[in-house]
């Protein structure tokens, strides 16, 4: 892939030989920088997703939590609920998504590529079950020195979620950042299609695919997710092990 | 009191986009299935009752991307399954550099899925990489993709290079909670390597196995991506799964009201494979992995 974008023209290299002796060439990179369509497509995926992970990182803290600790009627229902969730196939979900975003006219906008990520049950049982294991005596205390339940949270239970929110945000971000299917149906412009949509629908045009481009796009797709697997490896297998869907 | 009651408020953002984005469309999707509806002719919508599941069974549409999906599974698990197993064995016996083998084995799991099928589609290509090879062995030009008969296995044999190193993982971590005292003292009683997969490790590691049979199976169901970037359901409707079905269903002919119906009975499909193999295969699957 790397190779095939360093590369020149469209062609890919027939014979192995044609692998060496092609020249490299940063051309593909220089057209995408420069402006054209996967740049746009870039810059949607990093919108969608910078806003998206933050959110569901947040989320999945305050809901982990109180499905944890309070004790209220209902509980074990959204516990079954997220649980049955995660099994489901997303498919099911995909034309009602479609016809509910577009009664509220948000198809083809970021809104639409965004709200339905924050619905996400896999961080908020990650972090619930984080938050079982870990002891609420620190939490009691505060309570009984008069302080909010707020002030607890931020003080108290967010310092303490660091390992386990990394596990849900680096998670998050790789399927947030790789989501195919309902970014395909919920985009209609070619200008609001995340990067791995622009770059399957590019690859559709029958006649004379253009690899060098293609290539240097999915390389573009890559990076972002080769820095998070060498950063934040164990938290990738971490949250694999724990049912992280795909 | 208050404060345990003010900490259920917690679950209000998130329970409110689950509600909305998850719940809902999820009873909608139901709604629709018994409904004719199609989004450009709104004066048309009306309730067809079961008509829609009746329409599905009997069509022959159904039943070939039914058939195509469970031999995409037939075809792809067992080699999945025995290669996890394998390589699992293999990075386990590995004493120096295990992380760096792990990580390699690991990283096309946290790859885009198109991606992966855009690199594979270029070594499949007519003038790919693959037939390049063939032409330097003096050998003739093979059509990938092109041809009914090959363009599933193609599809399949990117499934398994793609899925392995997941299922390996997950096998791995099943082995390492296998204690060394025991594998030590089954060396002592002169059991070979081969003695000690078969009676030790395999049996331990048991769970996880039937979990990876069961999660791979769902998955498979699902196969989508792969199908859209390489060959669109063609050649000939070779490669038309379930879910490339419903898409076209939906979001070509408009038939709204079918793909709900469609989406159920593939609901439906994968609770059925749940049960079952949970039933035939003992165990609680979903306890395996954690």
């Amino acid at each position: 892939m790397a190779r095939v974008s360093l590369g020149r023209g469209g062609d890919l290299p027939l014979t192995p030989g044609d692998w060496f002796a092609q020249p490299l060439s940063l051309e593909h990179y220089r057209a995408i920088l420069s402006g054209g369509p996967m740049a746009r497509f870039a810059l949607n995926s990093i919108v969608v997703t910078a806003i998206a992970v933050p959110f569901q990182v947040l989320f999945a803290a305050a809901a982990g939590h109180a499905l944890a600790r309070a004790r209220f009627v209902g509980r074990g229902v959204f516990l079954a609920l997220a649980t049955a969730f995660l099994i489901l196939p997303r498919q099911v979900t995909l034309v009602p998504l479609y016809l509910l975003l577009s009664r509220l006219g948000l198809l083809d906008t970021y809104p639409a590529l965004i709200l339905p990520h924050l619905a996400d049950p896999f961080g908020v049982l990650f972090m619930a079950h984080y938050y079982q294991t870990m002891s609420g005596e620190l939490e009691e205390a505060a309570r009984t020195d008069g302080w909010s339940s707020g002030a607890i949270f931020r003080r108290i239970v967010l310092p303490l979620s660091g390992p386990g929110l990394a596990v849900v945000g680096v998670n998050g971000f790789l399927i947030t950042w790789n989501a195919f299917l309902h970014p395909l149906v919920l985009t209609t412009s070619e200008s609001m299609r995340t990067l791995p949509v622009g770059l399957a629908l590019f690859a559709q045009s029958e006649h004379a695919v253009d690899w060098g481009a293609l290539l240097a796009g999915s390389s573009l797709a890559t990076a972002p997710v080769l820095v998070a697997f060498a950063f934040f490896q164990r938290q990738i297998v971490e949250g694999v092990l724990k049912g992280s869907s795909r | 009191m208050r404060g345990r009651r003010a900490g259920a408020l917690g679950l209000a953002p998130w329970g409110l986009f689950f509600a909305v984005f998850g719940i809902f469309p999820l009873a909608y999707a139901l709604a629709l299935s018994f409904l004719a509806y199609n989004p450009l002719r709104p004066d048309l919508v009306r309730w067809v009752g079961f008509d829609n599941y009746a329409r599905a069974l009997t069509s022959p549409s159904f039943w070939h991307a039914l058939r195509t999906t469970v031999l995409f599974v037939v075809g792809t698990l067992p080699v999945t399954l025995t290669l996890a197993y394998v390589v699992s064995g293999l990075l386990a016996s590995v004493r120096r550099g295990q992380g760096f083998f792990r990580a390699a084995i690991f990283f096309p799991a946290t790859l885009s899925m198109v991606v992966i099928s855009l690199v594979f589609k270029s070594l499949y290509a007519e003038e790919g990489l693959l037939n390049g090879w063939l032409a330097a062995a003096s050998l003739g030009r093979v059509h990938w993709l092109q041809d009914p008969v090959l363009a599933l296995p193609s599809i399949m044999l990117m499934d398994v290079w793609a899925s392995v190193g997941y299922y390996a993982i997950l096998i791995l971590a099943a082995r390492k909670t296998l204690p060394d005292e025991q594998l030590e003292a089954a060396r002592l009683e002169g059991l070979s390597r081969l003695q000690v997969e078969r009676r030790i490790v395999l049996p331990h590691v048991r769970p996880v196995l039937l979990f990876v049979v069961l999660l791979n199976t769902i998955r498979s169901f699902q196969i989508f991506i792969e199908v859209f970037v390489l060959t669109r359901g063609g050649p000939l409707e070779s490669t038309l799964t379930l879910v490339y079905h419903l898409y076209e269903r939906a979001f070509y002919h408009f038939e709204m009201g079918y793909a709900s119906a469609l989406a159920y009975l593939l609901l439906l499909l994968v609770g059925v494979i749940l049960i079952v193999q949970r039933r035939m295969l003992g165990g609680d699957p979903a306890d395996a992995p954690a």
